[in-house]
């Protein structure tokens, strides 16, 4: 897909666990699993709206589009 | 979940199917092994009439062989789809698998008639019900298929 996910980085400036962040944003650690590797299909908009919540950033700072 | 109309739990609904389709296996082992006397006595109650005339015990024989491997088929498929259903796993490939292979028994059983109606023309009418059933296997087949791909969209979205 051309659509890259970069959690693991705002994950990483923001040190914070994947376990952790899964908790705070009230999803599973394995749908937070998916959405980091990359295989989910669609992210709710409530779901963005609470991981850029926690994580204090821009939807842009976690998603990017790429040319494939 | 009880119906509360009629009592009837959707297990025990599942395991009226499940015994069916067991019962239905045994009966068609059974003419595997009988097909020969069911020939016999269709040759002789017959009055139809065919292109090709002569003896019909044999025709027949063939074609209960045929479409009874035809119908083992789907009756193997049919058991697994209900045993996947049984285990909660409604929409996944390998039902939709099961429906075709159902699908394509039917259609294949429906040609075998129709070859057979040489012999005799009212095998035309299994024909077609073979046929129409092979149809309506197809298109709930490909309703499985979307909504395999439906679920699974579903539960890639976060």
């Amino acid at each position: 897909m051309a659509i890259i996910v970069n959690l693991d980085v705002m994950m990483a400036k923001r040190k914070i666990s994947s376990n952790e962040l899964a908790e705070k944003v009230g999803i599973t650690a394995a749908n937070l699993s998916i959405l980091k590797t990359g295989k989910a299909k669609a992210v709710r908009f409530s779901t963005l709206d609470k991981i850029c919540e926690v994580l204090e950033c821009q939807p842009g700072d976690i998603l990017e589009y790429e040319h494939e | 979940m009880v119906n509360e109309i009629t009592g009837w739990s959707q297990m025990k609904s599942l395991k009226l199917s499940r015994l069916l389709v067991a019962g239905l296996f045994f009966l068609l082992v059974v003419i595997l092994f009988t097909a020969h006397i069911i020939a016999e006595w269709f040759s002789i109650i017959s009055v139809g009439q065919g292109i090709i005339g002569g003896r019909l015990d044999i025709p027949v024989t063939v074609m209960i062989y045929i479409c009874d491997v035809f119908a083992i088929t789907a009756v193997a498929a049919l058991n697994k789809l209900l045993s996947n259903i049984s285990k909660d796993e409604v929409f996944i490939e390998q039902n939709t698998l099961c429906l075709r292979i159902i699908s394509w028994c039917c259609v294949m059983a429906g040609l075998t008639f129709t070859v057979f109606s040489l012999w005799r023309y009212e095998f035309l009418f299994a024909a077609f019900f073979a046929m129409f059933l092979g149809l309506v296997m197809r298109v709930l087949k490909n309703v499985f298929e979307k909504a395999v791909e439906l679920k699974s969209e579903n539960d890639f979205t976060i």
